[in-house]
């Protein structure tokens, strides 16, 4: 009962140990940052809105390749969406690389697109796709409902590159190195994530302890 | 001239058609709960039973109809786990029921419809005709009181027949009484959201079971 009372606690106010700070590197290198935000009031605390905030050397401003898209100087001002996190930062050459495969990859994808709110696919399936298919290792969090979507059933490798997922609607799995131990019902993310560690949960920011770096 | 005809005859019932459909009012809720109950009260010669439920997952219910009263309907998807170990669920379909929303925030609802829950080894699988009459109030803007009992007739598992030492006429009763702290804004609709922590209570196959409760609620609602 008493660690419930602190699960609650803990959960109220977001606990996330050591998250990334948010701020955009200089423009001498071009720059691509995977950022996710809250859903407007109420849905703030259950789902959350991926972009890929892109810049080449430099320019001035960000673009956004997100479903919707938009951009601007401050790559972490995307309304209407609130508490953005940053998830991974690409830099110089790998960035380049980045930009080109989103370029190529993210208007075939997007005008294919047969939007579904829930379970998908959505913006977060959009995401985790240009995740896996440009090779860029990083992971969305527990509360991109959507991420795991792969239609009534798939499985591969996971977007972090070190694990592997099966996929239905209703339930799937994920295991991996830096993945953890995933479990996922109706699209809502359960489990546990040994480095660094944290418990996932589909409320919040995604996880409860270190943030994922 | 015929369509003239038409259009003019129909003209008022499209009118009123669309009257009626702008008059409806609607409210949902979503829940994603995690919970667990332990047996402190169980009949003698109980060996093999589950000692604990241990159950996560979404709940969501809607009603639709006019300021006051309307018709209900929800949804139950969970799954987790017994003491000792096993695979647990308890997924329900409720079709159909009646609604009242009183002030802006708050509403009280019955609804009835079908259920399948069960655990591998310890409660055996059933089909259960649950009934549900549940509490929202809203008190003050920030604090909400979230009250919910289950009545459940049981088909196909004698074992949890007449289950509740309480309740005569049914089977089996769950209960919760929760306080969401949280928060509300009106801009598009009403809408709220916020962290809930309550008392979880249970009977069946003749034991008492009593625990916690923790989620996260949000609630929308026409003005």
């Amino acid at each position: 009962m008493r660690s419930l009372g602190i699960l609650a606690a803990a959960l109220a106010t977001s606990c996330v140990i050591a998250p990334r700070k948010l701020r955009a590197p200089p423009n001498d290198q071009a720059t691509v940052m995977l950022i996710s935000g809250g859903l407007a009031h109420p849905m703030d605390e259950i789902a959350r809105h991926p972009w890929f905030a892109v810049r080449r050397a430099g320019e001035q401003s960000f673009r956004f390749i997100e479903v919707g898209g938009g951009g601007g100087e401050d790559p972490f001002q995307n309304s209407p969406y609130v508490d953005p996190i940053l998830h991974e930062v690409w830099r110089g050459a790998e960035a380049e690389r980045a930009i080109e495969c989103l370029e190529r990859e993210a208007p075939p994808w997007l005008n294919a697109l047969d939007y579904w709110p829930y379970p998908g696919p959505n913006s977060n399936t959009f995401g985790d796709v240009m995740l896996r298919r440009c090779d860029l290792h990083a992971s969305l969090p527990a509360t991109s409902i959507g991420k795991d979507y792969r239609g009534w059933f798939g499985a591969g490798v996971t977007s972090e590159g070190t694990g592997v997922q099966i996929e239905t609607p209703l339930l799937g799995l994920k295991v991996g190195l830096q993945e953890g131990i995933e479990v996922h019902v109706i699209g809502l993310a359960f489990g546990v994530d040994f480095w660094p560690p944290a418990i996932i949960l589909p409320l919040g920011p995604g996880r409860l302890g270190f943030a994922d770096r | 001239m015929r369509w003239l005809a038409f259009a003019i005859l129909c003209a008022p019932a499209t009118a009123a058609a669309d009257h009626w459909a702008e008059s409806l009012k609607g409210a949902a809720t979503a829940e994603y709960e995690a919970s667990y109950v332990h047996a402190y009260e169980r009949p003698a010669m109980d060996e093999g039973e589950a000692d604990g439920l241990g159950l996560a997952g979404l709940r969501a219910r809607g009603q639709v109809g006019g300021d006051l009263v309307g018709y209900s309907i929800g949804v139950d998807l969970h799954a987790g786990a017994t003491a000792p170990g096993g695979f647990a669920y308890d997924c329900a379909f409720y079709p159909m029921g009646l609604g009242v929303r009183f002030g802006k925030w708050s509403r009280f609802a019955v609804i009835g419809g079908v259920a399948a829950a069960g655990a591998t080894g310890t409660i055996d699988d059933a089909v259960i005709l649950p009934a549900e009459a549940s509490l929202e109030l809203a008190l003050g803007s920030r604090l909400r009181v979230i009250a919910r009992g289950r009545l459940g007739w049981v088909a196909g598992a004698p074992s949890r027949q007449d289950g509740s030492p309480t309740v005569a006429f049914a089977d089996e009763l769950d209960a919760s009484f929760s306080i969401r702290l949280g928060s509300r804004k009106s801009d598009f609709g009403l809408a709220g959201r916020g962290y809930y922590l309550g008392v979880g209570y249970r009977e069946a196959e003749g034991s008492r079971f009593v625990g916690a409760v923790i989620g996260h609620s949000i609630d929308f609602a026409t003005r």
